[in-house]
């Protein structure tokens, strides 16, 4: 059974380029489009009106960071410092990526410990840099300030380091499409079933003494080969050409892949329940998967959608898988971390699966 | 000896208002070949597929190699073969591929390369199946009701739609399957594939079994007397072709008439003297012995295919 399936998958010439040559492109474009391997230094303006030792250390700190070791080592920042009035206008016109404000009397506050706020303005435009540069900059003033009100050795602060595979945003795209295939392979599994039931293959087989089962098994097992091909695939060429880090466990990537694959035929199950014809099924099928596909933060990150489409980004299951896949990749989180992506994504399984018993026709 | 392999009590099976069949029995003997005969919608498919256990019967009894149609369906499908109306056949696949792969799914099975011997399709055995002709995906939708050396063969009609050649092709090979003693259960809206493929043939309309016996019985209980066929237009009424000498029985359908008649001469004679008379166009006119397709005629008032 499962050699047919092999066989036959391999042979469908347009099948095969959509499940492995497409989410190669897919990276090789998106990669260099956002700047391929090289690190991005991001240009940041800073506002400083505190001009306290505390403030002069945060802009040195800032300064300081580099990605990469010894000869090859660079910045992150490169920082130049201006009153808000022109500084807000070079970020307007595309010059500085990012300007941080920090106000007057940071200084004091820190020694005093009342809580003072620094601004930081981005433009929401450039999502690529915004979801790279504003995690980071974040990080590094939070550990700044930490330090500067643990300690009173002002001077002294401690850099923290940050790793190249999170200032990039092609360390996001791969794990987002990496999601992505696995839902395209997953809904698409649907066809299959359609078109053996209008071509009366199941039928056919139906005279035979193969179990029901067997076969849905084998399909599913089928399916899950073809999702951890692609993924190793996906994640070498990454590798490869970007340089792209896979720093979680490779158990709970597979087993995330196996779990997302799941919930995902189930829902092409549930399309095989309604739809009668390979024809009606297609359309159904790009409704589904393309909106889907924009809107789980394959490409962009969830955050930069307006706050009325929250809702149905937050229902999407792909949402879910792509964020796991994103945890478990660039920051090898733990299982915990992920309890409501798999919670999400083995709920979508189940119900859409217990819809589909109650209506999936075998003729 | 004949020992019943099939056995069919008060069947019944509506779709919906429709009723696809109602109330039919009948049963077949080890190593005949059995036909079901019928114009489309008569419910031989129905009927075919209730036995294969592929449908559920809304009443009646069925038993398949002395087991509950809708009891044990596994082990009857272990031991039948059945070759369904549409191929049905994986289109990527090569033609041995498919019998292996099929082959696969029974306990025992006969090698590949016999079966494609069998059904002529050895010297296409790399060729991929969306490739083959319509006659060759045929052939091997059939062979496919052989891979597990079956008890009971199921063909739902199997020459439908083939060219002469192909549907001679077929019937050797369906004549080379009975002489291997293998029950056949045929379904065929061909008169002449039913004569001469069948041991018994059980006729179907608006889902009854309307007549059950072997063509030739069916024949001779039927029809004492020839046929008479001719084209005529403008004929004179039912009642005067009827009343014509040696007439037993006519159907009319428009032009076509088919005259049945005990006393050949005397009826011809008649029908010419009328023709002359009454100017009437007659052509087309020849004798023949009656077929099955005269008793279908006869038993339902119309032709089998249109």
């Amino acid at each position: 059974m499962l050699v047919s399936h092999y066989k036959q998958f391999v042979r469908d010439r347009a099948a095969l380029f959509f499940t492995f040559l497409f989410p190669i492109i897919f990276v090789l474009m998106f990669g260099w489009a956002f700047g391929g391997s090289e690190t991005r230094t991001f240009d940041v303006g800073i506002v400083n009106q505190d001009g306290s030792p505390a403030s002069e250390a945060i802009v040195e700190n800032l300064r300081a960071i580099t990605v990469g070791e010894g000869e090859g080592a660079k910045r992150v920042f490169d920082i130049k410092e201006g009153d808000l009035e022109s500084e807000r206008n070079a970020l307007k016109d595309g010059d500085l990526d990012a300007v941080i404000v920090i106000p007057e009397g940071l200084g004091s506050s820190l020694i005093s410990e009342t809580p003072v706020s620094i601004e930081i303005y981005y433009d929401v435009s450039q999502t690529a840099t915004a979801q790279v540069l504003l995690p980071t900059l974040q990080q590094v003033l939070d550990g700044l300030e930490r330090s500067l009100t643990q300690s009173a050795k002002l001077i002294d602060v401690r850099v923290l380091p940050i790793q190249s595979h999170e200032l990039r945003a092609i360390d996001y795209l791969v794990p987002g499409i990496l999601g992505m295939q696995i839902m395209f392979t997953g809904i698409y599994g649907c066809l299959t079933i359609i078109q053996q039931r209008q071509a009366h293959v199941l039928k056919r087989l139906g005279c035979t003494p193969l179990r029901r089962s067997t076969l849905v098994i084998s399909e599913l097992v089928f399916r899950m080969a073809v999702v951890l091909v692609t993924t190793a695939l996906i994640i070498a060429v990454g590798r490869l050409v970007f340089d792209v880090q896979m720093v979680g466990s490779w158990p709970m990537l597979c087993g995330m892949a196996i779990l997302g694959t799941l919930a995902f035929v189930s829902i092409g199950y549930l399309i095989a329940a309604f739809i009668r014809t390979q024809q009606g099924a297609e359309p159904i099928i790009n409704i589904i998967t393309f909106p889907m596909m924009f809107l789980s933060g394959t490409f962009f990150p969830v955050e930069s959608f307006p706050d009325w489409l929250a809702p149905v980004v937050r229902a999407l299951p792909l949402t879910y898988l792509s964020d796991a896949l994103r945890q478990i990749m660039v920051d090898g989180a733990p299982l915990y971390s992920m309890t409501t992506d798999i919670a999400v994504l083995a709920g979508w399984m189940v119900v859409t699966l217990l819809i589909t018993i109650r209506f999936f026709r075998w003729d | 000896m004949m020992d019943t392999i099939i056995e069919v009590i008060g069947l019944s099976k509506s779709y919906g208002d429709i009723k696809a069949v109602s109330d039919i029995s009948f049963s077949v003997s080890r190593g005949e070949v059995f036909g079901m005969l019928g114009p489309n919608g008569a419910g031989k498919t129905t009927t075919v597929e209730i036995i294969e256990g592929l449908r559920t019967p809304d009443e009646g009894k069925v038993q398949v190699l002395g087991i509950d149609a809708g009891r044990d369906t596994r082990s009857i499908k272990e031991h039948i073969g059945v070759q369904l109306q549409s191929p049905a056949l994986f289109p990527l696949m090569s033609v041995q591929e498919v019998i292996g792969f099929f082959g696969s799914l029974y306990r025992k099975s006969i090698p590949t390369t016999e079966i494609m011997k069998l059904v002529v399709l050895d010297e296409a055995k790399k060729v991929l199946v969306k490739n083959l002709s319509g006659g060759q995906q045929q052939r091997l939708s059939v062979a496919l009701a052989f891979v597990n050396d079956p008890d009971i063969v199921f063909l739902d009609e199997p020459t439908t739609g083939l060219d002469p050649q192909a549907r001679r092709t077929m019937w050797e090979m369906i004549e080379s399957f009975r002489k291997k003693g293998k029950t056949i259960f045929l379904t065929t809206h061909y008169m002449e594939e039913a004569e001469r493929l069948c041991d018994r043939v059980a006729i179907m309309d608006h889902g009854k079994i309307i007549a059950l016996d072997s063509p030739q019985q069916m024949i001779k209980q039927n029809f004492r007397e020839s046929a008479i066929q001719f084209k005529m237009k403008n004929a004179p009424g039912q009642s005067v072709l009827a009343s014509l000498k040696g007439v037993t029985h006519l159907v009319v359908e428009e032009e076509d008439i088919t005259i049945y008649s005990e006393n050949i001469p005397a009826t011809i004679g008649a029908l010419l003297d009328i023709a002359t008379h009454n100017g009437t166009d007659l052509s087309d006119l020849f004798v023949r012995q009656a077929t099955l397709e005269d008793v279908f005629l006869k038993l339902t008032g119309k032709r089998i295919r249109d």
